[in-house]
């Protein structure tokens, strides 16, 4: 717990002392939902399914910038193999990495939400606090995956543009669920009526997560 | 007599088709130190590579207090310290932040007075609040020995642990060394020559790429007691 607490509390301190990450995640979510409200037929399309659509693009596309810069400030110097060499166990040093980019994504996701309020004209009422379990096991389930293939994609040569060509297409199908429960809960549905959604993104966050726990370490094994 | 805390049995490794180290047989003891010269590219980091348990070898053997180095468990690599070319430090974290938070890795009772007192040791103590990315390579690479010695590791393996420090920052890390030999830890450095140590004895092998390449490598590796008396004078 004291490796976690300790990697966790680092990659906190190096992101409030820059914020580069957290301004970049908002900046990024901001001109998604800005494209895609202007994009976006209003006449043909429910604004709360375009608003589920754009709010998810912009979580994606945060979700992998925050797994990145995660990753970022350990090859700086090596760090990478400063962890690996500690008695930190690799599995920890995973969930800690797994829970910086859950928190900066989780930072993102609420700046991302007013935004899409106040573009697709949405209330504020219960709705959009329905959407808090939902984003949540969306974020967790592309936090994992993403941290788990940035350490892998981090390694090549343009390995930023390999992520999104590795992760997203994993990530459909929770994606998929994410999106239409949301849409569903923007509409006013309880969260029982997407009981199947919310399964489906359940089992894709419990399947990420544990295979990033169990094959992170042979991802970052040979630095 | 004690076990060895390095032992590697006709190690080697290649890369593609490239080998780097072939047939390296070595045995150090704790207390002792060794010191291994060769030009660039010899393969002096990739043998301190495959004894932290970074890089698996191709063939043969490396062995770290009794363990195979392709998979050191938590509590031997805790007795390890090591010092790349790399300093693995953060660049935007202060001199104390970085020590402290490799205090807490190894699991150190009091992060903050660890990481004083190491600064103290390596002089780099009017600069605890300063970040690393502020600092001159010499300073970068006394902060990465404290980090490496923090622990006060039973094995130290530094990769040319002299190179961009000047006359004090040198004495410095020869101290240092001098210390972790006298309080009984294994000590292997890597060097381009064999650099003056007062007060300690260190057996020196050579590494060559092309004796490596060509040769059976266990003729290099025995130069020990030849290049020994050198140092002896």
């Amino acid at each position: 717990m004291s490796g976690f607490a300790a990697v966790l509390r680092k990659d906190l301190r190096l992101e409030l002392r820059s914020g580069e990450s957290t301004l970049a995640l908002l900046a990024l979510s901001m001109l998604v939902l800005v494209v895609l409200v202007f994009a976006l037929d209003a006449a043909r399309v429910r604004s709360v399914d375009a608003a589920a659509g754009a709010l998810w693009v912009a979580m994606v596309f945060a979700g992998m910038l925050g797994a990145n810069r995660a990753l970022l400030a350990e090859r700086d110097n090596g760090a990478i193999r400063g962890l690996l060499l500690s008695p930190l166990d690799p599995g920890t040093l995973y969930a800690a990495k797994l829970a910086a980019a859950l928190i900066f994504m989780a930072v993102a996701e609420v700046g991302a939400v007013i935004l899409m309020v106040l573009f697709f004209n949405l209330e504020f009422d219960a709705s959009i606090a329905r959407l808090a379990p939902i984003l949540g096991l969306g974020a967790i389930g592309f936090s994992a995956l993403a941290t788990l293939l940035s350490a892998i994609t981090g390694r090549t040569r343009g390995g930023d543009m390999l992520l999104p060509i590795l992760a997203v297409p994993i990530f459909v199908p929770a994606l998929i669920a994410g999106v239409k429960a949301s849409g569903a809960a923007l509409a006013g549905a309880p969260l029982d009526s997407m009981g199947d959604w919310l399964k489906i993104m359940i089992a894709f966050d419990v399947l990420f997560v544990t295979a990033g726990y169990l094959l992170f370490e042979h991802v970052v094994g040979e630095q | 007599m004690s076990a060895p805390v390095v032992e590697t049995h006709s190690l080697a490794k290649t890369y593609g088709p490239a080998p780097v180290l072939r047939e390296v047989d070595l045995r150090l003891l704790a207390g002792a130190g060794a010191f291994v010269i060769g030009g660039n590219g010899a393969g002096k980091s990739t043998l301190l590579r495959i004894l932290a348990g970074l890089e698996a070898p191709s063939g043969g053997h490396a062995l770290v207090f009794g363990q195979d180095t392709r998979n050191l468990a938590a509590r031997y690599r805790r007795r390890i310290g090591v010092m790349a070319h790399q300093s693995f430090l953060y660049p935007n974290l202060t001199a104390r932040e970085n020590l402290e938070f490799y205090a807490e890795l190894y699991l150190l009772s009091d992060p903050r007075a660890f990481a004083d007192q190491w600064l103290s040791r390596v002089g780099l103590a009017d600069h605890a609040d300063s970040r690393v990315r502020t600092f001159s390579r010499g300073m970068e690479q006394r902060l990465s020995a404290a980090r490496a010695m923090l622990a006060e590791p039973a094995l130290l393996l530094l990769d040319e642990p002299f190179a961009s420090l000047d006359h004090d920052g040198a004495e410095i890390i020869a101290s240092l060394i001098r210390g972790a030999i006298e309080r009984g830890a294994a000590v292997i450095a890597t060097a381009h020559a064999v650099p003056e140590i007062e007060g300690v004895e260190f057996d020196v092998y050579e590494i060559s790429r092309g004796l490596l390449a060509e040769q059976a490598h266990k003729e290099e590796v025995r130069l020990s007691g030849r290049l020994r008396s050198l140092l002896g004078r």
